[in-house]
This record gives structure tokens, sequence and C-alpha cells, in this order.
């Protein structure tokens, strides 16, 4: 055993060893490293060494410990940090008011930020679904609030294996898709539920790419009053560190190590250890009394213990002030005897904060945690100079340098860009008759990718709080169709709204990085748009592979690259994010999955838009210019037809669109208005109707035909995903109206036809291309998750 | 008594979580609500200044939530607190006609305190009722339609016209009421008027399945009350639809009115305390 040789007791009872560096050769660095667990690389080892011998000794394990969490890929982002800062950092807006904390904070109106946050909790999914899921929500929630703010919504995109993968596809130590989607929902539900924070958006996507590795993203926002916006720094030298919340356990020890390697089939078994368990009757009186403490002016300093645990908050939030601090570990409350130090150091047990204040505010606030039942105790205090110190019984355990503790690695790594055709392709059969379409559109509705996601969001609880004024479904409120985007009312004083969507659509990004992030996040904007929303923020969870790799790397800079340039073009910047790279398994990596989490603020939410159809008689006009971008669309999945083309974004176009269309909804001049996705306008019309229970009669002939252009497939123009796209209702009388504001912002559009009647009739000149009762497409529609669910039990 | 008199407990422990709405609501209909921690009624507040006695105020109302997580049975843990600190002062509280009222989890931890049904007496030994879990074994987040049953007993209801029907929603996983003893039961509760809420469709039929009948309830009944009509509990939420913005089809009829179909039950609980005391 090398660790036994090369390290050296303390003395008596203190169970802590110095870990002799200084006499390890390069494998035995690296051995080191790999039986501790944590995770560091050779030149990170040697860096270690080297440093500790320019102090003159040897690491304690504690001190290790600490750097192997500090500088992990999930902690420091020493892979994905030089391309951020390239294309996308620090493009700011003037309304942005800090972009480099645990949450993005913004301005709403004079006195109010909103406080906006995006984290992965992949890992801890993968091996325990229903915990990994629930305490992913309560890392985002601690976020939020560590800021001042109170959360009002949270959102959360998550990414599956197919449901009905035969058990023999699934891979040797994995559980099957249904049992992670089953675990992860009833973890958002049963945590998100408690705590009484509503969970109004998100996405659920499909993929093969995702069995061995899920991917749950978790969202959540909050609201401040400007003056209550609280950092995550200390004030100062003498001021005292109260640990509040949970006690600190043996859960989730290295769970940021383990989060920034490969998943193994055995990692099931050997890091069960690395997931956390939730508590949320913890966290909900938690909440009450940080917000308390902290409207009250007693707290100098606060922020959550998430991945990097006491470790990193009580040295970052030190340094962040330009100060040290001692803690003192026996004051710790721990759940259970015999933990050695470093454990107590670097575990990530959840519901725990620590607030900085001045002596004087000690008995305030450790009274106002009295009042909530939740355990808080003065554990430490801030000390001139950047050094970290803590205690053990009191023998000093650990004495770092935070400048070095804090400078993690930043690495250049290798890329390798792919190279992606643009050449535009249709379907290779002949274009089909009406059985065939109406058979497409039906298959369409009920695609797992597509259909109805009331199944999950109906456990969830979004209307707590009574402010989710558009809520995951729109129409009629017992056969509803999908919402483009939930808007939230967070003040009571005030009509202006917040609304909040998520997107990211994986089938792009897989075939083409960079058209399929701009893709994704401009559907993300068009969500917003469709209620009534101008874009204002963007807060990103870039999931992909190892970033070792110089193909999953070069995915990684393209996505990156996508980000940029929509972040210049349309002026909304990047207020928050979070990377989580290493989602891969034995048999292969997750396709790239930039997932957005963008916000919109609606001026007045009395004018608020829907997808739902609304009278008889309207028009449906389409709003933008098909293409023959097939690639990755759910038609030609559906069909197995190849093409790389993804749908791309024409920056100017879209644009043009987004701002005629916010017009045209700020002044009543629509009814109802949806963003064409997934299925393409034929799935959208056919949502439309669903929602608002009324037919559709309309006619394609007018579209994609233009002189000089070469004539388009009728199955381009019914299940195209090009971007920039709309449908509107709109009544007679302002046809004029909405046809002027569109030619005057350059875009193009079709006047298809007219809502009525209980079935939706799409024709091109006389012939009739698909001609469908609107209870099946609602039927077929509304229970696409059972029967995927109950078709392969 | 004028409103702005009208004192509202709103009370709290850890896991309650509508509390904030409810408030809300009171306080917009211009009475004075307080949030109270069970606590506070228990005098083991930190500062003796934040100790409260229920005689205080006029009226007590218990939010929705999961009160100390409902990791046994929904509200059974609140209402043990509350039995064992404060339950002489809650009788007393009833008896003397003063209301109280409980959405969702309150309604829950009111048959957990056996103060609803209630027939037998102000606060039974043990509950005469339990809010089972849903027949669809899940937690339901949905709007449900409400037909106003009571013939003029209880308090909470007296702005709602009898067999109006509203929109208030539900959000809950146990919210099955099946009263102990059944073959009596249920008739004495529909002839002594102690039913104010039953579950219909959008033809106001009681027939109705699930999704209009969220939980598989037996007649359908989503809210009932005491005998003497002051004590009252639903599962669904009216402080969740004070506002016509917050039903989920506002932007389909575009109506001037800005009140939502639970804003109602406040106003008339408030009327009775201004009249009656």
């Amino acid at each position: 055993m090398v660790i036994a040789d090369l390290t050296s007791d303390i003395g008596l009872d203190v169970p802590v060893r110095r870990i002799m560096l200084s006499r390890c050769t390069d494998e035995e660095l690296e051995r080191m490293s790999r039986q501790m667990g944590i995770g560091l690389s050779l030149d990170e080892m040697k860096r270690v060494r080297d440093h500790f011998s320019s102090e003159g000794r040897d690491p304690m394990d504690v001190e290790l410990e600490a750097l192997g969490q500090a500088w992990s890929e999930h902690c420091c982002y020493k892979s994905s940090k030089y391309y951020m800062r390239k294309h996308f950092f620090g493009m700011g807006a003037p309304y942005v008011i800090s972009s480099n904390e645990d949450a993005g904070v913004v301005e709403f109106d004079d006195e109010h930020a909103y406080v906006v946050g995006l984290e992965s909790h992949n890992h801890p999914s993968a091996i325990g679904p229903y915990g990994g899921a629930a305490t992913g929500v309560g890392g985002i929630i601690r976020d939020i609030f560590c800021m001042g703010a109170q959360p009002v919504a949270t959102v959360d995109p998550l990414f599956f294996g197919p449901l009905d993968l035969p058990q023999d596809s699934v891979p040797e130590g994995v559980r099957h898709p249904r049992s992670i989607f089953h675990g992860v929902v009833a973890g958002i539900r049963d945590y998100g539920n408690r705590i009484g924070i509503p969970t109004v958006a998100g996405m659920i996507q499909f993929h093969e790419g995702y069995t061995g590795n899920p991917l749950v993203n978790v969202g959540a926002i909050g609201i401040a009053r400007k003056e209550h916006i609280i950092h995550s720094r200390v004030g100062g030298p003498g001021e005292i560190y109260i640990l509040a919340g949970g006690r600190t356990g043996r859960d989730g020890i290295h769970g940021v190590t383990f989060a920034s390697a490969d998943l193994s089939s055995s990692s099931e078994d050997k890091d069960r250890g690395s997931v956390q368990l939730g508590d949320p009757i913890t966290k909900e009186p938690l909440i009450h009394a940080c917000l308390e403490a902290n409207e009250k002016g007693l707290l100098r300093g606060m922020k959550d213990l998430g991945g990097g645990g006491l470790s990193c908050v009580s040295g970052e939030m030190a340094l962040a002030g330009g100060c040290g601090a001692v803690i003192d570990m026996d004051r710790i409350p721990i759940k259970e005897d015999g933990m050695a130090p470093w454990e107590i150091w670097v575990s990530e047990s959840q519901e725990r904060m620590m607030v900085s204040v001045l002596p004087e505010k000690v008995q305030d606030v450790l009274g106002i945690f009295e009042k909530w039942d939740v355990l808080a105790r003065v554990v430490g205090r801030i000390e001139e100079g950047r050094r970290i110190k803590a205690l053990w019984k009191g023998v000093p355990v650990l004495d770092l340098d935070l400048d070095f503790f804090t400078a993690g690695p930043e690495y250049c790594r290798i890329v390798e860009a792919r190279v992606v055709s643009r050449e535009m392709k249709e379907a290779s059969f002949p274009d089909p008759d009406r059985p065939s379409l109406e058979k497409a559109l039906l298959s369409l509705m009920s695609d797992p990718n597509i259909c109805s996601r009331e199944a999950v969001f109906r456990t969830y609880d979004h209307e707590v709080r009574a402010r989710t004024v558009i809520k995951p479904a729109v129409g009629r409120p017992f056969s509803p169709g999908p919402s483009d985007a939930s808007v939230i009312k967070p003040l009571s004083g005030s009509n202006k709204g917040l609304a909040l969507a998520s997107d990211v659509d994986p089938f792009f990004c897989e075939i083409d990085p960079y058209n399929g992030t701009m893709a994704s996040l401009e559907e993300s904007f068009r969500n917003l748009v469709c209620v009534g929303a101008r874009p204002h923020s963007i807060t990103d969870c870039l999931n992909f592979g190892n970033p070792e790799r110089p193909d999953r790397m070069g995915d990684f800079a393209r996505s990156c690259e996508a980000i940029g340039e929509m972040v210049r073009y349309f002026k909304v910047p990047v207020v928050s994010g979070n990377v989580s790279l290493y989602n891969e398994t034995e048999t292969g990596n997750v396709p790239p999955t930039p997932t957005f989490f963008t916000v919109g603020i609606v001026p007045d939410v009395n004018l608020c838009m829907t997808s739902d159809l609304k009278e008889e008689s309207n028009l449906l006009y389409l709003i933008g210019m098909t293409k023959k971008e097939m690639g990755g669309s759910a038609y030609f999945r559906q069909l197995k037809e190849e093409c790389s083309c993804v749908p791309s974004v024409d920056l100017e176009m879209s644009k043009g669109a987004m701002e005629a269309m916010l017009e045209l909804i700020g002044s009543h001049l629509v009814v109802s208005a949806h963003d064409l996705s997934e299925g393409g306008m034929a799935a959208a019309i056919a949502e439309m109707c669903i929602g608002g229970g009324l037919g559709a009669e309309v006619s394609i002939s007018r579209i994609g035909r233009f002189a000089g252009l070469e004539e388009m497939r009728r199955d381009t123009i019914l299940f195209s995903e090009s971007c920039s796209r709309y449908m509107v209702e709109v009544r007679l009388p302002n046809a004029g109206k909405v046809e002027d504001c569109l030619s005057r912002h350059h875009v193009p559009y079709v006047k298809m036809g007219t809502v009525g009647g209980r079935r939706l009739r799409i024709l091109d000149e006389d012939e009739i291309l698909i001609d469908v009762g609107i209870d099946i497409l609602d039927e077929k529609w509304r229970n696409g998750l059972r029967y995927v669910l109950e078709g392969s039990q | 008594m004028k409103v702005s008199d009208i004192r509202v407990a709103v009370l709290r422990m850890e896991g309650i979580n509508c509390e904030q709405e409810t408030y809300d609501a009171f306080e917009r209909l211009g009475a004075r609500p307080e949030f109270v921690h069970i606590k506070q009624l228990e005098k083991r507040w930190p500062d003796s200044g934040g100790y409260r006695d229920l005689e205080e105020y006029d009226i007590l109302m218990l939010p929705g939530g999961f009160s100390a997580g409902d990791y046994i049975r929904a509200g059974a843990i609140f209402a043990s607190r509350i039995k064992s600190s404060v339950g002489k002062d809650l009788v007393r509280f009833i008896e003397e006609g003063k209301p109280v009222g409980g959405f969702c989890n309150g309604f829950q931890i009111m048959v957990e305190l056996g103060v609803l049904p209630g027939y037998s007496s102000t606060m039974s030994d043990r509950p005469e009722a339990v809010l089972h879990a849903n027949d669809s074994g899940n937690f339901e987040c949905r709007p449900a339609l409400l037909k106003m049953v009571n013939r003029g007993s209880c308090v909470w209801t007296s702005r709602i016209e009898k067999d109006e029907v509203r929109l208030i929603p539900v959000a809950h996983a146990e919210g099955n009421l099946i009263l102990d003893d059944p073959d009596r039961a249920y008739a004495r509760l529909f002839d002594s008027d102690m039913v104010v809420f039953r579950y219909c469709d959008t033809e106001g039929d009681f027939e109705a399945p699930y999704p209009y009948n969220p939980n598989g309830s037996r007649f359908n009944i989503a809210g009932i009350c005491n005998d003497t009509g002051n004590v009252f509990g639903m599962m669904p939420h009216p402080e969740r639809v004070f506002d016509r913005i917050a039903h989920p089809d506002w932007y389909r009829k575009r109506i001037s009115r800005d009140e939502g179909d639970g804003r109602a039950v406040f106003e008339s609980v408030l009327d009775h305390v201004v009249k009656r005391f």
C-alpha cells in the first residue's frame, strides 16, 4: 500500500495522516491520487507537491482532499473555461447586476432583481435517480436564496434513454431508462412539492445516447429587493462564520470528483456514497430563516454548501472578501461519530448554509434559526491573511494558501471539430399520399419527444405561491394543449411578469453542434416570444462528454462559438451557467446537450399570449421561411431518413420575426401564437387545435414555392423544423394590420386558412393531404407517454 | 366588528408552504392576518414577546403544504402538536363560534385533529374520517370544478349561491375523503348540511369521473363543515384563485372582472365575523 508507506500519523488520537508527496515517484503520485479518489492528474499532483515543498512540508490528507475537490472539473471548470471566456463570458448588458456567483442577478424593475441559476445533477441521478434529482432541486434552490432572493419557480430539463428500450439493449450495470425516469420524476415531485416552490416548466427528451448517462438539469429563479441582494463573501476580519441547516455526514463524499469522471458499469456500487441525501423539511424553514436574517440586515455574506462542501465555502467566501478564516471542526454538527476530519471537510451533505456575521449580531442570528428549529452553530471566524485553516480537537489539520487553493488549473484542450455537410436533402421515397401523411402526423403527435407531458407536470405542484399565470398547459382547462413558456408574476404590487422557457434539441446538436446549438437557443427565445415576453437573459447548462477526447471537446468548442454568436447578435447576456463534462459511459457519450434556461420579461401579464385556438373563422398565418432542413427532424427520425442539414438560424430573419411577433402580441393583433418546432408546421397547428378544442382548414399551396426556387416536397413543408417560424391566429378585421407589421419587419408570411369545425384539414390546392378529427389528434398527443410506458410493460 | 379589526392567525410549522398566499388573501380584503408559528402557541418561542394565545384571534386558518413532511399520515404530526398544546383553547375557540378553516394540508390536519367532521363532539378523541391516497396513486395538480351544495349552515360560503359552480384547483396526493362508519356517516353529513363543495364536470354533473373528481372521493365530496358551520375544510385551494389571472383559462374569456373564483370564500368568512361579532 503506497499510502501507508508514504503517510505518517500526526500523533495520538488524531485520525489525520500526512501524505509524503515529496518522497513520491511520478507513478506513486498517480497511484496516490487514484487510491484517495481525488481525481488529480499527474501534472496537478506535481503542482501540489511543489507548492508544499515551497512551504517546507508535505500536505495533510485533509489538505489534499480539499485540493482534489477544489480543482475538479466540476468546481473549477478547468477544461471549459477557456472556450466560454473566448466566446461569451463578460458580454454583459446594462441590466446585469452580477454574473459571477452561485446564480446570476439581473434587474427586474427599479427596485427588484431576479436571481437565476441552472445546474446539472447528472451523475448522482444515474446512480440514485430519486435522491439525485431531489438533491439537484435542493442545490439550485440554495443557490437562489443564498443571494438573498425568495425562490419563485423551478424548471427541470430532463434527458433519458428510450422508455421502451428492450431490456437486452440496456448495458450491464445500468438501470433501465424507465426506472431512471420514474425515480427522477418522483424525486423532483417529492422534494419540489414539499419545499413549496412551484415546478413550472422544463422539458423531457428521450434519446438512446442518454441510456447509461441520463441528464438531470435543474433550474430555479427567485426575486429580491435590490438592497437585499447579498454576496458570497465575508465583510472583513473578526466576523463570525455560522453554519446552519443539516448535519454533516458521510453522504456526498467525493461527489464532485465522481461528477468529473466517466461513469462505469461498477459506478452503482462504487459511487453510491457520493450521492447526497435530501431533506426538504429541513430546507423549507432554512429558506425562511436565512431570508429573514438577511432582510433584517444581520448578515454580511451568505453562501450555500453544495459541491465542494465546507471546504470550498469557507475558503471561497473568505478569499472573496480578501480575508482568510479558521474553522473549528469540533463545532460542526455531524450525523455520525467517527468521521475523519477529511470526511467532515469535503462532505457534500445537503441543506447547509454558511453565513458570515459581525460578532455583535451572532445572538440575533442564532435566535432566528432557533425560532425556525434550524440547527445553527458558530464554527469559525474570519482572519487577516489569505489562508484557510482548520482545527480538529485543537490540532491544526489544514492550513492552505487560498490563492493556491482557488487557482485551479485551466486547460486549452485539443479540439477536433467535425465537418458537417449543409447539403439540403428531402426524403428518399416518393412524396407520400394522404393516408401516409395522416399516419405520419398521428405518429408524430404520440412521439415520446412531442406528446403531452401532462403525466409528469400534474405530479409537480406548479401553482403553489399562486403566481403562475401561464401554466405548463394552456387552453381548455380539462383538455389543454402545450404551453410555449410559463409565466410567473413574482410581485403582488406589479403586473410585470417573468416568462421561463428551457430548450435544447439534442438531435440537432448531435449532427451539428454549431447550428444545433443556435437552433436550440433560438427556439427557447421563440418560446418566450410566443407568450409575449422579450428574451432578457440566458442561463446555460452545457452537458458534454469527456473533455480529454478531442472530438467531444470539438463539439463543446463549436457549441460555445454558437452561443457567442447568438449572444452578440441579440444582445441577450448569459448571466449564469454550469458545465457538466464526462457524461459518458463505456458504451459512448451523450449527444452534445447545451441546455438553455431563458428568461423573458412580460411588461404586463394581462397581455400574455397562449397557443390554444380561440374562435371560429379567425385566420391562421404562418410566419417565417420553411426550408429543406430535415436533419434531426422528428419526421426523418421516425422514417430513418438521413440528412446532415439541421435547421440553421438566419440571425436577421430571426430578429425580424421576433420583433414583429412582440409588436403583434403587444398590440392585441393576434389572439394565439405558437412556435414551430418538433413535428414542424403540421404538429404545431394540431397542438393549437387541441388546446382550443377547435379545428382548422389550411392550405400549403403558397409555401416554399417562390419563383426561382426549386419546388419543395409536401412532407417537407408539413414537417420541416426550420427555425424562426411561428403560427398565429388573427381576427379578420386585423388581417391588414398584421400583414403590414410583418412586411415592415421584412418577415415572410403566408395566410394559410381559417379556424373552425372539429377537424384539422390541410390541403394543397384542391387536394386533401390531411383530414383528421381533433379528438383523434388529442387522444394520440395526450396519451403518448402512456402508450410507451404501458406498451412496453 | 370592522373588517380592519379582524385578526386572522395563519398557523405555520415547518413544511407548511401555502401560508403566504393565504395571508395575502386576508390582507387584501382589509383584515389583519398574522403568521403564527405553532411554537408561539406552545410558548416555546426564543423570545417571550412572541408568545401568542389563540383567543387573541377571530379566525384561525390552517394553510396547505406538507407539515413536518407528511411522512406519517398527511397532517398527523401538526394535528398532534396542536392537540397536545392548545387543544383545549381550540375547543373553546370553536365553541365560541369563531371560524376555523383549512385548505388542503389544513383540511387534512383538521380531520386528524377530529374537529371535522366533528359530529359527535367539537373535537373527537380520534379521527372520524381520513383523507386517503388519491385513486390515481399520484400527486394531482390540476383545476377542479366545485359545486357549492351547502344549504346555508357554512359561514365560509355565504357569498356563493347554492349550486353555483366554481373553478378552484387542487394539488395533493391524499384527498380522498373516507368517513368512519360510512353507512350512516354520509347520510348524516348530507342531512346535517355539512357538505359544502362537491366535484362536478363542466355540465355540473356529479357523476363526473377522474379527472373531474381528482382523488376518487365518495359522493365527490371536496369540502365539509361541522354542524355549526364555523369549522370548514376543503382539499382545493381557494387562495390560489384569488385573482382571475390565476385561473387556467383566464385569457380565453377576457372579461373585465379581475376576481378569481376563490375570493368569495375569504369574503364570506370576513362577512360573517363582521356581522356576528
